[in-house]
């Protein structure tokens, strides 16, 4: 089977975020990029699939700044993704447009033959959720989001997952190729291995040029940006043990919010 | 040119082991180091990620890495827990014996089933009569014409009692003190080896140490590593290797101790504003801050020299033994920082006072460091 991941690099969860001083983004000097945990489920989801489906592929695939991507295309060689793909494109400009992200993604997949093409369900970042179905559309296949433990009938030659959403849990059946995009951590997306991280800095990185794809794609820009204004208010209890944690909120409850007399 | 930058690669392994200290070490360092309990659950997982026996190299199934990269590591490591580190890099130190003294069959044989799976081991040394002096050690290799019968008793051995294979340091002749001292691979299930009780410790109590005794030991010629009175000298040239990382360790707690200290310091009030303000607690912070970051380069360059083919034998004493000490007094000013709650066993400074306290003792005590220093830096006057 034929797999290919896209992942987006985001900012660590422990990243301190500023608003740049054009006030056009955020300010990324100094940031470390890493796969979230959305894309970190698709590279398990993809490499669960390898396993039970040999022979098999995954390619990685990412679109964003060089350095950035190329950290996260590592991290994911040293999971055990076979090849990785870089599409370059500068941090402002397309990068800002789910739209241009999925014309510059499927510049780079138009013509490859693929099984199955995995994202997260939404960035880790931005949470936009527009890229995997966009670039279905793009690439004309079948796209299914919220998805978890997807698994292949051989037999039939079909995918079949779950969906889990408000309402409960859908089944569903679908051929290939599909483009599924991934709930998080429904699976317990493995550690990569000392040796493997070794290695993977040594693995080569494809390059895709999607200058062309990317200039056509700039539809819509981020013309300003923020982060939300601290909130005050809030009273932290220091506790030492669950008790003294309830006796304390409810003393403050009562006394101090007047919630209940 | 000097660079003190983290290479890519060396930045994601960094990355590796502070994710796994965080996320599989640090929720259950409070509770293995109150039971106390040896969490091989999480001493699998190190192996299983690569994490235990990093100084052997990839062909014979270890990690394979350069010993600044272990440091890197091995402070990571520590930061979360200091007695699982303990218990997790013991068997670079066990095994360095055979690195450097093995022949490349004997390297075979034993490491390399020995890394395939979770194994643990024990460099066992010391004995109750003596550590420091190493010369002077008291268990006796007899040969007999097949090989050789092991007698004594050796203390203080970290994962003894959950180890297969030990390195055993052991006599011909006392009388002929570094020069009778023999190194021998021998296996935990070798008929005569008994290891004693779990000793109760003040620190490193999710690692796990004790005795191991010999009696009658049967342990064939191949199974000796190097030459006749060769035992000394690859016990030595073992330290100079495991000394830096144990500097790395040192580090690691005091780094934990600074965070937890300059934390706790911003929003612990008094006299009306947070302990952070005042400038005693100040003062105390920046002289943290120094000690920790002179550590790390100390054992950074310890690390880089031997890496570039220098024994580093004084490089490496200075790193362990500023390290050790740095940790010990940071940790100290940690828990005044914290002041009453510094004391209570539900803040985590306490732990990493006790922890810190070991790295002065294990691995050449400072004392003995210090002679080394010494020796060393006077031949450079006389
Ligand atoms: C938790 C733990 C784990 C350990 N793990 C291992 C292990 O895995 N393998 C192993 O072989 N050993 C291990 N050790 C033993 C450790 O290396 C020794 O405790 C250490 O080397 C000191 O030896 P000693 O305890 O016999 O002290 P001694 O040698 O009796 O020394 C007592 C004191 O006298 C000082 N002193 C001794 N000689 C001199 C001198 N010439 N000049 C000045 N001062 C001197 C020492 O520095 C020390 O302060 C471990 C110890 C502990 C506590």
């Amino acid at each position: 089977m034929e797999i290919v991941v896209a992942v987006k690099p985001v900012p660590e969860a422990e990243a301190r975020l500023r608003a740049s001083a054009d006030g056009s983004g955020l300010e990324t000097d100094g940031v470390k990029f890493v796969l979230a945990g959305y894309d970190e489920s698709a590279i398990e989801q993809a490499l669960l699939l390898k396993e039970a489906h040999p022979p098999s592929t995954v390619q990685v695939l990412s679109l964003g700044p060089a350095a950035r991507c190329e950290e996260v295309l590592r991290a994911a060689l040293a999971l055990g993704c076979d090849r990785a793909t870089l599409v370059e494109a500068a941090p402002s400009g397309p990068l800002a447009d789910p739209m241009g992200v999925a014309r510059g993604l499927a510049a780079a997949l138009r013509g490859k033959k693929f099984d199955l093409l995995l994202v997260g369900k939404q960035a880790g970042d931005d949470e936009e959720g527009v890229v995997g179905s966009a670039l279905a559309q793009l690439l004309g296949v079948g796209y299914a989001g919220f998805v978890t433990d997807l698994r292949f009938d051989a037999a039939s030659g079909h995918f079949r997952f779950r969906r889990t959403v408000e309402r409960g849990t859908e089944l569903w059946e679908a051929p290939v190729p599909l483009l599924v995009g991934l709930q998080q951590a429904w699976n317990d997306p493995r550690t990569a291995k000392l040796p493997a991280i070794l290695r993977s800095r040594k693995q080569p990185i494809e390059r895709f040029d999607a200058a062309s794809a990317l200039e056509a794609a700039a539809r819509s820009l981020g013309a300003a940006f923020a982060l939300p204004a601290p909130r005050t208010g809030a009273k932290l209890l220091d506790y030492r043990s669950p008790q003294e944690a309830a006796e304390k909120l409810v003393r403050a409850l009562r006394e101090e919010a007047k919630v209940f007399p | 040119m000097v660079d003190f930058s983290l290479s890519p690669e060396a930045e994601s392994l960094r990355d590796m082991a502070r994710k796994f200290a965080r996320t599989e070490m640090a929720p259950h360092a409070a509770e293995c180091d109150r039971t106390p309990r040896f969490p091989e659950e999480i001493y699998r997982k190190a192996h299983e990620l690569g994490l235990m026996n990093l100084n052997v190299p990839t062909e014979l199934g270890g990690s394979g890495l350069s010993l600044f990269e272990q440091c890197l590591l091995v402070e990571e490591l520590a930061y979360a827990c200091g007695g699982m580190t303990t218990s997790i890099i013991a068997n670079c130190l066990a095994l360095e014996p055979l690195l450097l003294g093995g022949t490349e069959e004997q390297k075979q044989r034993f490491l390399a089933p020995f890394c395939a799976s979770y194994h643990l081991a024990s460099f066992c040394l010391t004995e109750p009569s003596g550590g420091s002096d190493a010369g002077a050690l008291r268990t006796r290799a007899r040969a007999d014409g097949q090989g050789y019968v092991l007698d004594g008793e050796k203390c203080f051995i970290t994962n003894a009692p959950h180890a297969s294979l030990y390195t055993v340091f052991a006599s011909l002749d006392p009388a002929l003190r570094h020069k009778g001292i023999c190194a021998f691979v021998v296996p935990r299930d070798a008929e005569g080896v008994t290891t004693g009780k779990d000793e109760e410790k003040m620190g490193h109590r999710a690692s796990s140490t004790s005795t191991v005794r010999f009696d009658s030991v049967r342990v064939p010629a191949s199974d000796r590593l190097g030459a006749e009175g060769d035992g000394f000298g690859l016990a030595m040239r073992t330290l100079d290797q495991t000394r830096t990382p144990i500097g790395a360790l040192a580090t690691g707690i005091a780094q934990a101790a600074l965070d937890h200290a300059a934390a706790y310091a911003l929003k612990r009030e008094s006299f009306g504003k947070p302990i952070a303000q005042h400038q005693a607690i100040q003062i105390k912070l920046a002289n943290m801050a120094q000690q920790v970051h002179a550590s790390r380069l100390l054992t950074w360059h310890a690390a880089w020299t031997i890496d570039h083919g220098a024994r580093g034998t004084l490089e490496s004493s200075i790193a362990k033994c500023f390290a050790s000490d740095a940790a010990l007094h940071v940790a100290d000013e940690a828990v005044q920082t914290f002041g009453g709650y510094g004391y209570m066993k539900e803040y985590p400074v306490e732990k990493l006072l006790r922890d810190a306290k070991l790295t002065q003792i294990y691995e050449g005590a400072n004392e003995i460091q210090r002679t080394v220093i010494a020796r060393e830096l006077l031949r450079g006057y006389s």
